[in-house]
């Protein structure tokens, strides 16, 4: 027996299907769990996040009072420094120097305090934030087998495929549909795939990558793939990847070389399916 | 329809206006529709009475609708068009007095109130010789031909202390009340965008029987008597938008033309306008006469789903199937394991969403019965519904404003100088 809910969260589209045991409830309160994490970290309607960033912007520090987003910010921290500070929700393509780097996070007092005007934005960490926070609550509420997506960059699993086993995915070259670029099993398991080139890369919900080394945009064409415990963890580190140079990359890709994977592409295959794209989209 | 099964459906269909409206967010929503329902049966001897001006189209549907009602009662008919004046002698008793003008009506008295069914560019005079007789008023919309006349029918009705009500049957249709109730509470999100249209295959000019002229039948095609479009088909859409939005526009642009009837008509058969509301909210509103395919509605687009009330149905922003997961749930039903694919061109085309949504719920019924059972309670208490005569005179109004946006080329501000209801 298996059952699903669909519906649009965190700018893109989730679905939860849980197989076996469970309690009735357990989709629509995972439902319910990521819509939480949302309404706190996002940045396209008034949040807790909006409001914090109107005071970093400002210059000014701030207390932080929801309990999503300080766990969320003492999460970003830890991944900050686990990805060779590649990994920064607020990195600014206008200025070099913004970045975590400008933020001083005291957890123990919950209060923030910046040296310039920085905003934070969660992007595709909240997704993976809110996918653990969703796959906890299938685990309170007794779901032994479950596959969450929260887009198609974002996937964690609970516990074994329902016919036993890892849960096998494979990952499609982004520029060439029906090639396979990596297969992968996940057992407890998330993965998140960031890529600066094919459909995915221009998804409404995708921000530009930027490097926070110097600010620029990261435009050569690359695909990172990353899994972890933890989808939040998983986000970070597939964004590191894609920002990292030739030297960072390796540093992190070493960490883990069964569960860490990085292509890059020839730069006219991106261009030729920019194009391609268009007529598509307009 | 037996008189037991009228009951029935009569009974069933306030249920689910008390329904609609039931809750404090309702209350000051649509305060007029809970009035509406409350209205006491009156024995037949003290009802309203009502004196009809215009036994035309409206004028005859309004008359069958009142017979309905438990509180109102047609006294008086009156057409200038003998034709028109022997269609409505038909449909009430023998005893009804009949006139052919309305002065004659009001002198020989008998009455509580008119009911104006006649042309727009006479709704002014009539109703305010209605009031200088004593007499309390419900006009079909639009209001008037004009913004200030609109103005000065509120103030005469303020001024004379008896009730205006303008005819806006939607505000009492179940379906409605109820999406806005559901709006209210936040099923669609915030609303951003009202998409309404009228769209019609039909050139709107009607056959002149003998004995009549061109503009006295057609009249709504004339701009003397008519703002064509806007004031009869308009005004009915632009008051849902600004019942859902909560608000009146702040501004209005427009483009009309007549595009296709070229038939000596003086009023657009083509309009298109954007009603600009506070905070960047829009209303986007066509009406045409040589294109049937998009109909009635209006589309109430908010960030969680849309409700098409005159379809009577709400969708949800549901994204589309993942597909891939659905071929792993298949797999796993048929006890295959295979790998998932991820990523690679599943983007998917914005193509409109084709489910088929699900009902608002609750079907049709006539609600202008229960515009006169609220009326008819109204003058009897001599309190005007609450909330109506400002949702009426701001679409008239609104439509008011389009047809002047769309001749004068100009962007057009709410008009600030309004009468205070
Ligand atoms: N609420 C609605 O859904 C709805 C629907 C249709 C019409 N209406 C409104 O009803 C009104 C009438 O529309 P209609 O379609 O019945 O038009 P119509 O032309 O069929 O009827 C108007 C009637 O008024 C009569 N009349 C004209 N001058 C008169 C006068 N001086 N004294 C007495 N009678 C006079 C005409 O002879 C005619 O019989 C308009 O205001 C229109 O906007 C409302």
């Amino acid at each position: 027996m298996a059952d699903v809910v669909r519906f649009a969260s965190m700018g893109t589209r989730v679905e939860l299907h849980r197989f076996g045991a469970g309690d009735d409830d357990a989709l629509t309160a995972a439902q319910r769990a990521i819509e939480a994490v949302d309404d706190a970290l996002t940045i396209h309607r008034p949040s807790a996040t909006t409001a914090l960033n109107e005071r970093l912007m400002a210059g000014q520090g701030a207390a932080i009072d929801d309990a999503l987003l300080f766990e969320a910010l003492v999460t970003i921290e830890e991944l900050h420094a686990s990805t060779l500070g590649l990994f920064d929700p607020a990195a600014d393509r206008r200025f070099a120097s913004a970045g975590w780097s400008a933020i001083a996070f005291d957890r123990n007092s919950a209060r923030i305090e910046v040296s310039m005007p920085v905003a934070l934005d969660f992007g595709g960490f909240g997704k993976g934030f809110a996918l653990d926070r969703a796959c906890a609550v299938l685990r309170e509420k007794g779901v032994v087998s479950a596959c969450l997506s929260a887009g198609e960059s974002s996937i964690a699993v609970v516990g074994e495929h329902p016919l036993g086993g890892g849960w096998p995915f494979a990952i499609a070259h982004p520029l060439r549909p029906d090639e396979i670029l990596v297969e992968i099993e996940l057992t407890d398991e998330s993965v998140s795939i960031s890529s600066t080139v094919g459909a995915g890369a221009n998804a409404p919900e995708r921000a530009a990558m930027i490097r926070p080394t110097d600010a620029s945009i990261v435009s050569a064409p690359r695909c990172t793939v990353a899994v972890d415990r933890l989808g939040a963890h998983a986000e970070a580190m597939s964004t590191a990847l894609l920002v990292a140079d030739e030297d960072q990359a390796e540093r992190l890709l070493n960490g883990d070389r069964t569960r860490r994977f990085l292509f890059d592409f020839p730069r006219g295959a991106a261009i030729l399916d920019q194009s391609a794209r268009m007529s598509f989209n307009d | 329809m037996t008189d037991k099964d009228f009951d029935l459906s009569r009974r069933s269909f306030i249920d689910r206006v008390l329904m609609a409206t039931a809750g404090a967010g309702m209350a000051a929503a649509a305060p007029w529709a809970s009035a509406a329902v409350g209205a006491a049966p009156v024995a037949k001897g003290d009802r309203v009475r009502l004196g009809v001006i215009g036994t035309g189209d409206r004028g005859r549907g309004l008359i069958q609708n009142i017979a309905k009602t438990r509180n109102c009662t047609v006294a008086a008919i009156c057409d200038n068009f003998e034709l028109h004046l022997a269609k409505g002698r038909a449909l009430v008793d023998a005893s009804t007095r009949a006139f052919t003008d309305h002065r004659a009506m009001l002198d020989a008295g008998g009455l509580d109130a008119v009911v104006i069914a006649t042309p727009l560019d006479l709704h002014k005079q009539q109703s305010f010789d209605a009031f200088d007789a004593g007499l309390h008023v419900w006009c079909e919309k639009a209001m008037a031909r004009t913004i200030d006349d609109c103005g000065a029918m509120v103030k005469k009705s303020q001024d004379s202390g008896k009730v205006l009500q303008i005819g806006h049957q939607r505000m009492f249709k179940p379906t409605y009340l109820n999406a806005v109730r559901r709006a209210k509470e936040g099923e669609i999100g915030s609303l951003t965008q009202i998409r309404a249209s009228w769209h019609r295959q039909s050139s709107w000019r009607r056959p002149v029987p003998a004995g009549a002229t061109d503009r006295q039948i057609n009249w709504r095609l004339y701009r003397d008597s008519s703002a064509g479009l806007m004031t009869e088909l308009a005004t009915h859409q632009i008051q849902v938008s600004n019942l859902f939005f909560d608000a009146v526009p702040t501004r209005v642009m427009g483009s009309g033309s007549i595009c296709f009837w070229k038939d000596g008509r003086e009023v657009y058969d083509h309009v298109a306008l954007i009603y600009e509301y506070a905070g960047g909210r829009k209303l986007i509103y066509t009406s045409l006469l040589n294109n049937a395919r998009y109909g009635c509605e209006e589309q109430i687009q908010g960030s969680k789903g849309t409700i098409e009330p005159e379809l009577g149905r709400i969708y949800k922003e549901l994204p589309p199937k993942e597909l891939a997961l659905l071929r792993m749930q298949a797999d796993v039903a048929s006890g295959k394991k295979r790998a998932v694919p991820i990523g690679g061109a599943t983007w998917f085309a914005e193509l409109p969403v084709t489910t088929p949504g699900e009902p608002l719920g609750w079907g049709e019924y006539d609600e202008t019965m229960l515009q006169f059972e609220g009326f008819g309670e109204a003058v009897r208490t001599g309190k005007p519904l609450p909330g109506l005569l400002s949702q009426a005179y701001h679409a008239s109004v609104a439509s008011l404003l389009g047809e002047q946006a769309m001749d004068s080329g100009q962007i057009l501000a709410w008009p600030t100088s309004l009468v205070a209801i």
